[in-house]
């Protein structure tokens, strides 16, 4: 599969020097009368380094082999993790580069979002809101209910985040797996 | 960058300049002429396409890119001179400085040289970006300050290792797609800064539909660009007056089309034949309206000065 730089957009994803890119922008340069440039913005989607190539417009580049799957979170395995797809229920282990960074947004029957190149994980993305238990944090403290002032605590998940004091150990909370900071409090 | 226009300021700057526009031709007693948007023959250019409109079921027809062929034949019957502002169209032409569909002011004028055509293009447009300064550089000049290199000597290999680490694959590229990569990128940039650059003496085949003259004893066209902050704004010639040396431009412009792997264009008689002894000595240039408005407001994208701008990626 490959698109011409005349159709190649934002967020499309293309295959250079073996390995895969994200679209970062598309600028159509023409000189004068002259024959007609597409400068190509792209990020490398397992390393993260942002590239700027110029091709000759009409010319192709091949789409790479990528898929995103829906997968539910299901346990720990050495330092990597096990998850399942939510339509053929098949398995696969995700190993631990790509664990390591997000293991304390870890939590079981959670669907996260796996990007697959070429058959290999490449990234999986928690959602951006998660519920959580707080398995340590000092006894809350009634009467501020503002949840401006904050205390630390950590989370069954091994998270390390501040929560608001009138939090109790034990209580359940909805964190912004983006920033790590606490969103809400989760009443069952 | 400043902050885009409200819609309802953009239309009303824009029919302010068209007005001013019209008002510079007016001044100098330059006539209007409304030419037709859809022509039967095609504008003849390896690098520009044209948009085809199907008028019948059996015929096509296309939509102009300037109004240059039909100016020339109404130079050519005894109109003196004249001025074109509307719509052009391009296939392909979609990004941040291109619209497939555009506005463009084009004008003749009789009997003037080609560095009188110069200053009255710089004066338009000085009517909309103010006073600016003017640098002129040739080709050959721009080349040697910028890159130091001899445009016409340098090997195709010193121009791939310019080209490189910007466009990996241009080991597969002509010499002229080389030259016009090295020019839109390490060049244009450089141009207009904080004056109007004039970039002038192309190379004769880049000539197009401009005369050749001898210049410091090299073969160069009387053809010129002006940009101001890196973007070009128009295009200029002195007049090719010679249909024979025309129709020879035009057929290796459907040679490098083939090359191209694009379809060729059937040769637009009525317009050759203007051409020759009954055809003034004139000069012409075609400024670019829209980004005249986006430098004007020191915009970033047509997008910010197009009504109903055309979508791009």
């Amino acid at each position: 599969m490959s698109a011409t730089t005349n159709e190649i957009r934002i967020g499309n994803k293309v295959e250079v020097d073996k390995e895969p890119y994200i679209i970062l922008g598309n600028e159509f340069v023409k000189p004068g009368k002259g024959a007609a440039f597409n400068k190509i913005k792209m990020k490398n989607m397992i390393n993260g380094r942002v590239l700027e190539r110029t091709y000759k417009s009409g010319e192709k580049l091949d789409l790479a082999d990528i898929e995103d799957f829906n997968m539910t979170y299901l346990y720990r395995e050495d330092d990597g993790a096990v998850f399942m797809d939510q339509k053929t229920f098949d398995q696969v282990s995700v190993g631990g580069d790509l664990i390591r960074p997000i293991a304390q947004w870890l939590v079981e029957e959670v669907i996260y979002q796996v990007v697959v190149y070429k058959g290999e994980v490449i990234e999986v993305t928690p959602p951006f809101f998660l519920e959580m238990t707080v398995a340590e944090t000092s006894p809350g403290v009634r009467g501020d209910s503002s949840g401006r002032v904050l205390k630390p605590a950590v989370t069954n998940t091994g998270a390390e985040i501040n929560v608001p004091i009138f939090i109790d150990a034990g209580e359940r909370i909805k964190v912004d797996t983006r920033t790590g900071e606490y969103a809400s409090r989760v009443n069952d | 960058m400043h902050p885009a226009l409200t819609t309802k300021d953009m239309i009303q700057e824009r029919a302010r300049m068209l007005s001013s526009c019209r008002a510079f031709f007016a001044e100098r007693n330059v006539t209007e002429v409304d030419c037709c948007a859809l022509r039967p023959f095609a504008a003849i250019s390896s690098n520009i396409d044209v948009i085809p409109a199907q008028v019948t079921t059996s015929q096509v027809a296309y939509l102009h890119t300037s109004p240059e062929y039909a100016m020339k034949r109404l130079l050519s019957s005894g109109c003196s001179d004249i001025y074109y502002l509307g719509h052009v169209f391009r296939q392909g032409d979609i990004g941040r400085l291109h619209s497939p569909e555009f506005t463009m002011a084009e004008w003749y004028r009789i009997g003037v040289t080609f560095e009188e055509m110069i200053q009255e293009t710089c004066d338009f447009i000085a009517q909309f970006l103010g006073p600016l300064p003017i640098r002129k550089i040739s080709y050959r000049e721009a080349f040697e300050k910028y890159l130091s290199i001899d445009y016409v000597n340098v090997s195709i290999e010193a121009l791939r290792k310019i080209a490189e680490p910007a466009a990996p694959d241009c080991a597969k590229w002509k010499r002229s797609e080389l030259i016009h990569f090295i020019l839109s990128h390490f060049i244009e940039p450089n141009f207009g800064k904080n004056e109007l650059t004039i970039f002038l003496d192309y190379p004769p085949y880049e000539a197009d539909l401009a005369c050749l003259i001898e210049k410091n004893g090299e073969l160069v066209a009387e053809r010129f660009e002006a940009y101001y902050q890196g973007v070009e704004l128009c295009n200029g010639y002195h007049e090719l007056p010679d249909g024979t040396e025309l129709r020879h431009r035009f057929e290796e412009e459907n040679v490098a089309r083939i090359k191209a792997g694009k379809p060729t264009y059937a040769l637009d008689e009525g317009f050759l034949s203007a051409l020759g002894p009954q055809f003034p000595n004139c000069c012409g240039v075609a400024v670019g309206f829209d980004r005249l408005l986006l430098l004007k407001h020191k915009l970033n994208s047509l997008s910010q000065v197009l009504p109903f701008a055309y979508p791009y990626p």
